[in-house]
């Protein structure tokens, strides 16, 4: 830590700190676009302008030259330096809200301004827009400007993604995000002077006309203006309706931050949490847009052969059927959360000292059998797209059997069991169809849907060709833990309503449980 | 104790007595108006709802949508409005300009649905305040009453002028 003296107040700083971040520690915010803690520094829109100096120094004495009051005389650089390309230095003064700061910034400002089509009440941006906040907390409200502003048509330049080249303000990080971040130099400045804009050019002759990657959500959110913007979101809502708490993603076992934008009991959109440098920065898009699937297709009825019916009479028959069998299987559930697979642990555990065959497995696509847990599909999001596999690892209800036993069992076994492995958006997007799953195609091949009961969050191809299918709650509608790829408990919060009566996984299965002892007797 | 007479029964004058004089003096108030409105025209009622009467031009009457100089809509859909509402009584639906509306809108978001629900409306005029494109006005006149409650629902179509109205903040 080292003293600087920032507006004539002395503070301890981290001095492995640029000055941006450092002085954000203390409490004094830098108004900035391009620079971005996680990028590279490259001091493109010189927003940061401050004033920097230092003490005077007698050059025959070494001495620090101090006034009649005592005070060190400061002489500030007579050219202003970008706060976010400067290291702190022991001793330095910086003069943040000075006249002559405030004046550079309102003037940076009116040039960020000039080709701006200011056009917010049409932008999507607006209200999470650094442009519009800074523009407002130091620009002028008017401009000098008169001549023409330059006019570029909006252009796709990805799968879910436009650049409204009229709004950019060339901070440059939307580029620096493919190529530092995501390792892939697909985005660069095309044309020069006042025509420069930004452009997608493709990486290789493999890779297509749009951007695809995973992270075209994160180039939005990246993006300090309303340049780049989701097109699975627009226009569809504005950003001060949604009602934003801090949760986890389930997308995968990496268990993201989030905050959750809901409105009207519906889920959007994932943005990154609150308090990045504590936790992520970054999300992916398979997490950030999935969500929208959990007010879609949910399944509200408890099915019987696919046809709605009560639960009162629906149960009681699949309880008889548990009741009857003598060897069950259980597939899936690491899509559950620690409690209901504690929960369920204990029931498996009832169901076995009543004398019946309970088997559980958890793994249900290739890369779970060949235990691929841990790994990266890329900078961020693991292969195992399911949150909590962790913890099925480590139970010890959960057999850890071989693949091909594992299938064959399945065709003997006299009831099957299925923890919501056919709910999108667990582990499935949308686009790719239930049908396509592994699981789905087993469950074909071997036929074995006269003998399965679906526990499930979603409607799909599977629930209505089931034995029954017993709807239950789904993530963003419980309060759970749930455990991270590497041990580490993370926590969730209900953001959603749920259906009033509708039940988690644990408590139908209890209720079965319940139900077949009744029965029983 | 002593009765204390609180009430009195009235006692009739001569002149009152006698039915003619109240009628006669009711009649003359009558043939007054008569004379006035049938002979003179000098009528204080109009015939509503043929006839209106001139409002206050800053009277909150019904919503009526603007389109600019050059007939384009200048609603873009930004939600100010419904946003702004105190009574919950403006719904807007927005989305992408599709290429053969392209001429009718400066933007590329316009409103594709956009109804006031004149029973909710509380003609505060908070709308017309809140609109950064001055685009919707309460200067329609008054509401005409209907037989129906889907009949005050007023849709784009009911509200869209065919010129462009008065500029951002100002009233005609
Ligand atoms: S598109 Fe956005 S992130 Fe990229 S240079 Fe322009 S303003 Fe910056
Ligand atoms: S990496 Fe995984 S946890 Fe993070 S946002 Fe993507 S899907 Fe969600
Ligand atoms: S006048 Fe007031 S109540 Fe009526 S639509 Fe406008 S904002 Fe809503
Ligand atoms: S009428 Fe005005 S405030 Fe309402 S959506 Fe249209 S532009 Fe926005
Ligand atoms: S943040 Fe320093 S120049 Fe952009």
């Amino acid at each position: 830590m080292v003293k600087i003296t920032v507006d004539g107040t002395e503070v301890l700083v981290n001095e492995k700190k640029n000055l941006i971040d450092a002085l954000k520690d203390v409490g004094v915010s830098v108004p900035h676009f391009c620079y971005h803690p996680k990028l590279e520094v490259v001091g493109m829109c010189r927003l940061c302008m401050v004033e920097i100096g230092s003490a005077k120094v007698d050059p025959a004495t070494k001495q620090i030259v101090k006034d009649q009051t005592g005070k060190p005389i400061v002489i500030f650089n007579p050219k202003m330096q970008a706060a976010c390309n400067t290291p702190v230095t022991e001793g330095m003064y910086v003069n943040v809200n000075s006249e002559k700061a405030k004046a550079a910034r309102a003037g940076v400002m009116e040039f960020q301004l000039i080709n701006h089509p200011l056009d917010c009440p049409v932008c999507d941006k607006a209200g999470e827009c650094a442009l519009q906040d800074y523009s407002f907390s130091v620009g002028d409200s008017g401009s000098r400007f008169r001549e023409h502003k330059r006019n570029h048509p909006v252009e796709k330049i990805g799968t879910n993604l436009r650049i409204v080249h009229n709004r950019c303000i060339l901070c440059y990080r939307c580029v620096r995000f493919e190529r530092d971040i995501v390792g892939r130099d697909d985005l660069e400045l095309q044309e020069r002077g006042n025509e420069t804009v930004i452009g997608y050019t493709p990486l290789n002759a493999s890779s297509g006309p749009l951007l695809d990657t995973n992270y075209q959500g994160a180039l939005a959110d990246l993006c300090p203006v309303g340049a780049l913007l989701n097109e699975n979101t627009l226009f569809q809502s504005r950003v001060w309706w949604y009602d934003a708490k801090q949760s986890i993603c389930h997308g995968c076992s990496e268990l993201c931050h989030v905050t959750t934008n809901v409105k009207d009991n519906e889920l959007y959109r994932y943005m990154p949490p609150k308090n990045p440098e504590e936790t992520n920065y970054f999300i992916c898009d398979a997490g950030r847009f999935s969500v929208h699937e959990f007010s879609r297709n949910r399944l509200h009825a408890y099915l019987l052969k696919g046809h709605p019916g009560k639960s009162v009479d629906i149960l009681p028959q699949v309880a008889e059927n548990l009741l009857n069998a003598s060897k069950v299987a259980i597939v899936g559930g690491s899509t559950l959360s620690n409690e209901e697979v504690d929960a369920i642990q204990l029931l498996v555990n009832e169901w076995r000292n009543s004398s019946k065959d309970v088997a559980w497995e958890f793994r249900t696509e290739t890369p779970m059998w060949e235990n691929r847990f841990a790994e990266k599909a890329d900078f961020l999001m693991m292969v195992d797209r399911r949150p909590n596999s962790k913890k099925l690892l480590d139970s010890k209800a959960v057999s850890i059997g071989e693949r091909k036993g594992w299938e064959e069992y399945l065709s003997q076994v006299d009831l099957i069991i299925v923890l919501n492995e056919f709910s999108a958006p667990y582990a499935f997007d949308a686009t790719r169809g239930i049908e396509n799953s592994e699981l789905y195609k087993l469950f074909e091949q071997k036929d074995l849907w006269k003998k399965t009961i679906l526990v499930s969050t979603h409607e799909s191809a599977a629930t209505k060709k089931a034995l029954a299918s017993l709807p239950v709650k789904a993530f963003p509608e419980m309060e759970a833990t749930y455990t991270r790829h590497d041990g580490q408990i993370r926590k969730s919060i209900p953001v959603l309503k749920p259906v009033k009566g509708l039940k988690t996984a644990s408590e139908v299965l209890a209720s079965l449980s319940g139900k077949a002892e009744l029965a029983r007797r | 104790m002593a009765i204390v007479k609180v009430h009195e029964k009235y006692k009739w004058k001569f002149l009152e007595k006698n039915y003619f004089y109240s009628i006669g003096a009711g009649m003359l108030v009558t043939l007054g108006a008569f004379f006035k409105t049938g002979i003179l025209n000098k009528a204080v009622t109009i015939r509503y709802p043929e006839e209106t009467r001139p409002v206050s031009n800053r009277l909150r009457g019904l919503h009526t949508l603007k389109r600019d100089e050059e007939d384009r809509e200048r609603c873009t859909a930004c939600f100010c409005c419904q946003w702004s509402c105190p009574a919950d009584a403006i719904h807007i639906e927005a989305a992408e300009v599709p290429p053969e509306r392209a001429h009718l809108h400066p933007e590329d978001k316009y409103a594709k649905v956009f109804q006031v629900d004149l029973l909710r409306c509380i003609y505060c005029g908070l709308c017309e305040e809140a609109c950064p494109k001055g685009a919707i006005y309460l200067d329609g006149g008054i509401p005409m009453p209907a037989d129906h409650r889907d009949k005050f629902i007023r849709n784009k179509e009911d509200m869209l002028e065919e010129k462009g109205g008065p500029l951002i903040g100002e009233r005609i």
